[in-house]
């Protein structure tokens, strides 16, 4: 339980070697990614199709897969971990749609959002640093709506059309609950993407 | 569009979400090297990846550390470690499998199925490439041409162009793309524009192949180029070519 932490809290200055390694084909390597990331992919995973035996083979899919494609992401600037975790949410939300007979391309393209060269120049392990729980916090805080499209748009992946549809108000209203949803979350982590 | 009216929509590109026009906007912008849009999306990622993180904590089994090790072969399937107690255990369960007492099995082994599928759909790609490049190698009507002779410090190689079947690119000496660059290969008309035939990359050591199938007008075909362009690649060179091959013809 606790050495999953203390190797997250060195995580960062480490990513660039680790991800040398993978390149390198490195099995040792993967494990050692696996005991970074690995908990928090699942949980993920689990939060999203809510079967452990297929976040299981859903985590192990992730983790192929990266494997399989580490050689896109750039070892000097690369953010493994937020990569990660796209991937993962990408497969298990690729599989709700698809157990669901939701169509899985309408208006999305989810390997875009996994395309690795994006995830650069990012803050060191700030998937173990505390900034999680200041986002933690921020959701709690949200009003139940706009945490509800949040949670929609990230642990089930529907579009904004979609949560329309599923919680049968008007495609403004979602539209802006969305965009005040994610004001929040932004004025939170005090990050300034709008002017 | 420009930078402003993008700035709303990051979050739902970084959540996969965003809709036309605002996605397919921001993807130009993206590969055109936008700053604004480039530091936009990254900080997106970024609070898109820590709402992630704040998933219920759950603990998969141990066992799965050990299945993604032995998918990419760095664990073998060794006996010695398990203790009596698992091995009764095991038992137990086979024959619990065995009586039809799992219900689920026959949906897990199918997920297994599909994993073993996408491990095999990478070798199969690679194999079928291998076999589309002996085919345009083996061609009768093959035509080919070198190029990177006359360079310093060249990217050297040969070009195979079979009408029926497609080009072929053997390359060595190819230095690394940044990591957010990939080559492209072009077919290039006489009298016209380039055509794109695909995206690849080179290996460690800096050799490539690259192989873009279907029929080909040699006729018409002045050259073969490859140039260094952004990752979704380009519909023109925006880039100088690094090789080009003139067709005798």
């Amino acid at each position: 339980m606790i050495l999953p932490i203390i190797l997250a809290v060195y995580a960062g200055p480490e990513d660039r070697a680790l991800i040398e390694r993978l390149k390198r084909r490195d099995p040792q390597a993967l494990a050692e990614l696996y005991d970074l990331y690995g908990r928090m992919a699942y949980s993920l995973v689990l939060r999203v199709v809510r079967d452990k035996a297929i976040a299981e083979d859903l985590v192990q899919e992730t983790f192929l897969r990266v494997w399989n494609r580490v050689h896109s992401i750039d070892a000097e600037k690369g953010a493994i971990g937020p990569w990660l975790l796209a991937v993962a949410r990408n497969r298990a939300i690729d599989y709700l749609r698809s157990s669901e007979g939701r169509d899985r391309n309408v208006a999305v393209e989810w390997d875009e959002t996994e395309h690795a060269p994006l995830y650069r120049e990012m803050e060191a392990g700030i998937l173990l640093s505390d900034q999680v729980r200041r986002v933690k916090a921020a959701m709690d805080k949200l009003a139940p709506n706009h945490r509800t499209v949040m949670e929609l748009a990230y642990f089930e992946g529907l579009s904004q059309s979609e949560m329309s549809a599923r919680m049968g108000q008007p495609l403004g209203t979602i539209k802006t609950w969305v965009r005040t949803a994610l004001q929040s979350l932004r004025d939170e982590l005090g990050v300034a993407v709008s002017p | 569009m420009n930078c402003d009216q993008l700035r709303e929509h990051y979050e739902l590109y970084a959540l996969g979400i965003a809709e036309e026009p605002e996605r397919g906007e921001i993807r130009i912008h993206l590969n055109r090297g936008c700053e604004v849009c480039g530091a936009g999306v990254k900080r997106a990622l970024e609070t898109t990846a820590l709402v992630g993180a704040t998933a219920p904590p759950a603990q998969p089994s141990p066992q799965l550390r050990r299945r993604i090790l032995a998918s990419v072969g760095s664990e073998r399937k060794t006996l010695w470690w398990i203790p009596v107690w698992a091995v009764g255990l095991a038992t137990i369960v086979l024959l619990m499998i065995l009586n039809g007492s799992l219900s689920s099995t026959s949906a897990r082994r199918a997920r297994e199925a599909a994993q073993l599928r996408e491990q095999m759909s990478v070798q199969t790609a690679e194999i079928a490439r291998l076999s589309e490049a002996f085919a345009i190698l083996s061609g009768p009507s093959t035509t080919e041409a070198s190029f990177g002779g006359q360079q310093p410090r060249p990217p050297h190689g040969k070009v195979f162009v079979n009408p029926s079947r497609g080009v072929l690119l053997i390359a060595s000496n190819l230095p690394r793309t940044p990591a957010d660059k990939i080559y492209e290969m072009w077919i290039i008309p006489k009298g016209a524009k380039p055509v794109p035939a695909g995206l690849f990359q080179s290996q460690d050591d800096g050799n490539a192949m690259h192989v873009r199938p279907g029929t080909v007008d040699l006729a018409s075909t002045a050259a073969v180029a490859v140039t260094v362009e952004n990752q979704a690649g380009a519909d023109q060179p925006t880039t100088t070519p690094l090789i080009v091959a003139a067709l005798a013809r």
